[in-house]
């Protein structure tokens, strides 16, 4: 665990701004490489309007027949979090700590958990523009219901970026090498996403929503459509999801601080 | 900064075998040796980056090895690292910008970028930059937090020469400040450029440790003169002092080789001997260097890693 153990004293209202900092950086690196933002932010949006365009009228009689882009909106808030804070996350920081990023900020005066702080408020934002952006096209191009529970999106939000930022660093420690990075990340991501419900609602109880319930993406999925299920309204919490995804966050903590290295591999 | 038998092993190799020096404030200490002799294993161990099996050490007042300290050492310690990557897609000055807010009390970022020679590549994008301005702007975040401590792990490999003497200038600027340098080189004019003190490691140890002018004996003599001895001749009756006599070949260690020289041949007209195999060499850095990285190899030199 000693990877992690937090260096050096803290320093109060300095280590807040440190992080602020912090954050600022990791944004503009994000969006001055605009290949790697757009594939990041720009996918989960065109991936809707696709969806919206081919089947958004369509009605899920598994869902009590309430429209196909009520589901699919909150479906693609969920790839949104997940492809920023898992894969963009995981891949950029093997590249880090294989280029010797990672070692340079080690031997800075930074405290590891300002430089974890500033990774996970960057994931944040870059999170939540995306799901400002889905809830707009959604509303003005599909007409889509906006939740009542806004606090029960908020805190989905939240809990699934802290939960999948951990998920990213811990992937990262699994990844040996640069090349192999991206690759890994996104057979990982695209085969749960499958399994998980993404394209077409999963019927509760079959083989495939229990198969893809021992993951944590079907649970991000379910803790986000919550709200914008029309027939719950207001009650649209959905603690049961949420409670597993803060569980599945735990551990990805304990993998991500057992195995974490700032230095290279050929160190 | 002291260091008392510091000694690390990866599994049976060990890297560390009693390493043991101190650096003075001020100083421009150069760690000299081959690859794979320990340098870059122990100035991790300085930075606090790696951990030591055994051995006391104490920089700038600190352990590195304490996480409770590490923070204040760092504030007042600068690394620059071999192979340590920038953020490419951020400008000259934004990552010197970053890198300044880490410290309490960072030089101003022009300043750096002039004292490096990269005022006119601020706007630029790390990524555009040559090989040789990329490790000038590592030399920038070494020293933007204006340390007491610069500690350089092969500062100038890959530079070409004129890149080299400005960095060498660089860094002597930075010791008539006052600034402790603690620098690892394999380039034995770098450490003659630029170090008040050089210490030889090979194998794990410390096989010599002085000013570049004195290592390895370069100042009692810098010259030495070789011969066979003649038969029948003890080597007690030659007309020089003899430094050392192995094995029938007598060694000779002088300053003042002309005169030495000299009597040695009138000496052996009078007697009518001859002097095989006679050589006269300046002992060079580099001889004084390789006697010492070859000595302590010996025949059954442990394999470098």
């Amino acid at each position: 665990m000693s990877a992690f153990v937090v260096h050096g004293n803290f320093r109060g209202v300095r280590d807040l701004r440190l992080v602020g900092r912090q954050v600022y950086y990791e944004q503009l690196s994000f969006w001055l490489n605009p290949v790697a933002a757009i594939f990041t932010v720009g996918f989960s949006v065109i991936f809707l309007v696709l969806l919206g365009a081919t089947g958004g009228r369509s009605h899920v009689g598994s869902l009590g027949g309430i429209r196909a882009i009520q589901y699919y909106v909150p479906g693609f808030v969920a790839y949104g979090v997940m492809s920023t804070c898992f894969n963009t996350l995981a891949v950029a920081l093997v590249i880090r700590r294989e280029t010797g990023l990672l070692k340079r900020m080690r031997l800075s005066p930074l405290p590891t958990w300002v430089i974890l702080a500033g990774v996970t408020g960057s994931a944040l934002v870059v999170s939540v523009a995306q799901v400002a952006l889905l809830l707009l096209v959604g509303k003005f191009a599909y007409d889509v219901v906006l939740p009542q529970n806004i606090a029960a999106l908020v805190v989905a939000v939240i809990i699934g970026v802290i939960c999948f930022t951990a998920l990213g660093i811990a992937t990262s420690t699994l990844i040996p090498n640069q090349d192999s990075g991206g690759p890994i990340v996104s057979v990982v991501f695209f085969v749960l996403l499958f399994l998980s419900g993404l394209w077409y609602p999963l019927k509760a109880g079959s083989t495939l929503a229990t198969i893809s319930g021992y993951f944590p993406i079907r649970h991000l999925m379910l803790a986000t459509f919550a709200p914008f299920d029309t027939r719950r309204g207001a009650s649209a919490w959905d603690w049961h999801d949420i409670l597993i995804l803060a569980v599945w966050g735990m551990a990805a903590v304990f993998v991500a601080a057992r195995r974490w290295r700032w230095a290279p591999h050929k160190d | 900064m002291v260091v008392e038998g510091l000694a690390k092993s990866y599994g049976q190799l060990h890297a560390l075998d009693g390493v043991s020096f101190e650096v003075a404030r001020g100083e421009v200490f150069a760690l000299l040796g081959p690859n794979g002799a320990g340098k870059t294993t122990t100035i991790e161990i300085l930075e606090g980056f790696r951990t030591r099996d055994t051995g006391r050490v104490e920089v700038l007042g600190f352990d590195p090895a304490d996480k409770a300290t590490s923070r204040q050492l760092r504030e007042q310690m600068g690394v620059v690292l071999q192979e340590l990557a920038v953020e490419p897609f951020l400008s000259v000055r934004r990552v010197l910008d970053r890198h300044a807010g880490f410290f309490p009390r960072p030089r101003p970022v022009d300043e750096v970028l002039h004292l490096v020679g990269l005022e006119d590549k601020a706007q630029k994008r790390v990524k555009t930059l040559s090989g040789g301005q990329q490790r000038r702007l590592d030399l920038a975040l070494g020293i933007i937090g204006d340390p007491d401590l610069l500690i350089l792990d092969e500062p100038t490999t890959g530079f070409d020469p004129s890149a080299r003497r400005q960095a060498w200038e660089l860094i002597g600027s930075f010791a008539e400040r006052g600034t402790t340098v603690i620098l690892t080189t394999h380039y034995l004019d770098e450490a003659e450029a630029l170090a008040s003190r050089v210490a030889v490691i090979t194998g794990g140890r410390i096989v010599a440790d002085g000013t570049p002018e004195t290592l390895g004996g370069r100042d009692r003599g810098t010259c030495r003169i070789r011969f066979r001895l003649p038969p029948g001749t003890s080597a007690d009756a030659l007309p020089v002092a003899v430094e050392r006599s192995d094995d029938g070949v007598i060694e000779i260690s002088t300053d003042r080789e002309i005169a030495v020289l000299a009597t040695l041949t009138s000496w052996a007209l009078d007697h009518q001997v001859a002097l095989v195999n006679l050589t006269v060499e300046r002992l060079t850095l580099e001889d004084a260097y390789l006697r010492l990285v070859g000595d302590a190899a010996g025949p059954d030199a442990r394999d470098p890693a």
